[in-house]
């Protein structure tokens, strides 16, 4: 089959999602699942009453059949126990969808997960909210490969003569505020600025914060630079997903580590 | 059927006036070229016809066109056919990273076979840095191999000067000139080029044709080996149909390429400047200016492309995007990967490729469905506007 070539069902979950959106409050668990270097992310949204699920809803970032099934797993699981949704098993989404393309089988394997997940985080969670520690200083830096070969070669440690950046696509650590002010300080000379963080989440001032939220620098967290790479200059990075445990590679022409 | 067609860089129709002077070499003159009756010399006589034809569309030498049955087909001569024609000298060779997957795959084939290959890396626009091809020469360097446009984000490389470093330093260059035809006048003297791939059907002449210019001091070996035909380069007999219509399909595009182009670079210029207007959050991918007249390339932040490519489909407008979802490995475009994306942003491309019978309502329709598109697959996505910062 064409990876093109759905049914008419999933076409029409397509077209016509059902449950679109978020839910809210002390008796909803959210499940998360994918990876949007993947091509596919999903939420799926459950409120809980008497151990039942009354709401259903979704979220999600991908192809046809990922938003197609989302749809379809929200719909089953509405008005069943948590134990009925667990059983919700990776291929009866695509049954009910009348089939997926076998290319396609690993989206309606993430649905019934992202289901999983939700029903799990509400029965893990007993009325206790995890929170985040907070911190002043920004993460420690680790070994990074290539850091002084190529010194002077793309490699800068500071941001000193911002105009060296034109037009260069730049990758920045996460290394504190100081490097966030960096990043942002590029944007002025250059529209493509990467800022890596091996956090889950990158916090610092709310000035700061908001500055960046704003702006045009492209945030990735949970991964870290591993390595710099490159013919003499600096041509690209490796890059550790650590959530997917995925190395990948960025061409980028700089690189700022701002000890 | 869909109504609007925007992805002629995937497919283009075989234009009925080619159809036309094909059609009597199915019926009427269907003898083998090889033959010495008469029959024989009609086909042999369309055969160099067309070789002129070709040729003439290039600025090559008659005797310096091999025709193939893909332009694929004419790459793995010129890269496979020339290295092992020259393995003695050396076994190094130097690819760009925003080839055809077809060269990149043949590029593969060779490493798995002894050859060393060096892949040049291309800036955000997608070309390739003159001291950085430079850089990756050596002593064992015989062939550079560079997409004359790229045919995703149709940055046009500037061949002139990779033809003049290849040259230079006495290595063959090759030239995938697939995307570039019928959008940029070739020239093979003047870009110094010694070997090149071309389609017919990208000059809307048939499929399954294609051909090699292989300049006289370039022989390869052949990949192919049969009865010797093409002059022992390409072996089988040949398409005659076929060749006659590629033949057709280059004098039709030498005279009216002019003015088409000029009318695909209004499409082109209304189509970027309407839809980053109207579309929050889009972004071109691909060089501003020098880019094929046809390629209109965007990104959109948030989304995934063979979403976005059903939601076209389900308003009969045909288009591409770079998606892994549609591609057959699940990798997103290596192209989009080395302008320095991120697998994230490479799934939401939109390829938009007008071509001659591109029409003013086609451009208007794209204009106005996208923007609601757009914000329809935004409205399901987790990951648009959502940046992890936080103030403390």
């Amino acid at each position: 089959m064409k990876p093109t070539k759905y049914s008419e069902k999933v076409l029409d979950h397509f077209r016509n999602p059902r449950n679109v959106g978020v839910l809210e409050g002390d008796d909803v668990a959210v499940g998360r699942v994918g990876n949007p270097t993947c091509g596919d992310q999903m939420e799926v949204f459950i409120r809980v009453e008497d151990d039942r699920i009354m709401d259903a809803k979704f979220r999600t970032f991908g192809c046809g059949s990922a938003i197609a099934t989302s749809s379809m797993v929200t719909e089953m699981a509405k008005g069943m126990t948590l134990d009925q949704a667990l059983e919700i098993e990776r291929g009866d989404v695509a049954t009910e969808l009348e089939g997926l393309p076998p290319i396609k089988m690993h989206c309606s394997n993430l649905a019934a997960d992202a289901l999983h997940e939700a029903i799990k985080s509400y029965r893990a969670r007993g009325g206790q909210e995890l929170s985040e520690a907070l911190e002043d200083t920004g993460p420690e830096l680790s070994c990074l490969i290539g850091k002084e070969e190529y010194l002077d070669k793309g490699v800068y440690l500071d941001v000193m003569a911002p105009e060296e950046f034109a037009g260069k696509r730049v990758v920045v650590l996460h290394t504190g505020d100081e490097s966030i002010d960096a990043a942002l300080e590029l944007t002025s000379q250059t529209d493509r600025v990467v800022l890596i963080s091996p956090e889950k989440e990158i916090v610092t001032t709310e000035e700061l914060a908001e500055e960046l939220r704003t702006s045009s620098v492209k945030v990735i967290t949970e991964s870290r630079v591993l390595e710099i790479m490159g013919d003499y200059e600096v041509e690209k990075v490796r890059v550790h997903n650590l959530d997917e445990d995925d190395e990948y590679e960025l061409f980028v022409d700089a690189v700022v580590v701002i000890e | 059927m869909d109504s609007v067609y925007l992805d002629y860089h995937s497919s283009k129709p075989t234009d009925k006036r080619v159809l036309e002077e094909m059609m009597p070499y199915f019926t009427e003159m269907y003898g083998n070229p090889s033959s010495l009756h008469s029959m024989g010399d009609l086909a042999s006589d369309a055969l160099e016809a067309s070789r002129k034809r070709v040729a003439g569309f290039i600025n090559a030498d008659e005797d310096e066109i091999v025709f193939t049955a893909s332009a694929t087909e004419a790459s793995n001569m010129a890269l496979i056919g020339y290295a092992m024609r020259r393995k003695r000298r050396g076994k190094h060779i130097i690819i760009s990273e925003v080839e055809h997957i077809s060269i990149r795959n043949i590029a593969k084939y060779l490493e798995a076979n002894g050859f060393e290959v060096s892949r040049v890396p291309v800036d955000q626009y997608g070309m390739v840095p003159l001291h950085k091809m430079e850089r990756r020469i050596r002593d064992d360097t015989i062939l550079i191999s560079v997409i004359y446009a790229n045919n995703e984000i149709g940055t046009i490389q500037p061949i002139k000067a990779i033809g003049e470093i290849a040259a230079d330093h006495d290595i063959a260059f090759h030239s995938d000139a697939v995307a570039a035809e019928g959008l940029i006048p070739l020239d093979v003297k003047r870009d110094g080029i010694n070997l090149m791939s071309l389609s017919s059907n990208d000059l809307y002449g048939p499929h399954g044709v294609g051909a090699l210019y292989m300049q006289k001091r370039y022989r390869v070996n052949p990949v192919i080996i049969g009865g010797g035909q093409e002059r022992g380069i390409r072996s089988g007999s040949e398409n005659i149909p076929g060749v006659v219509g590629m033949g057709a399909a280059a004098d039709l595009m030498q005279s009216e390429m002019h003015d088409e182009v000029r009318r695909m670079e209004a499409y082109r210029e209304q189509l970027i400047k309407n839809i980053l207007q109207d579309v929050p959050d889009s972004h071109l991918n691909g060089h501003p200016t020098d880019r094929l007249a046809s390629n209109s390339h965007f990104r959109f932040d948030g989304i995934e492309g063979e979403a976005l490519l059903l939601s076209f489909k389900d308003h009969a407008i045909a288009v591409s995007t770079g998606s892994a979802c549609t591609s057959k490995t699940l990798e997103p475009s290596h192209t989009l990967i080395a302008t320095g994306l991120t697998h994230e942003e490479a799934h939401g491309s939109l390829q938009l490729t007008t071509g001659r019978f591109t029409e003013d309502s086609d451009i208007d329709k794209v204009i106005k469905v996208t923007p609601d598109i757009v914000s329809n697959l935004r409205r399901l996505s987790p990951i648009y506007k959502e940046k992890k910062v936080f103030a403390r």
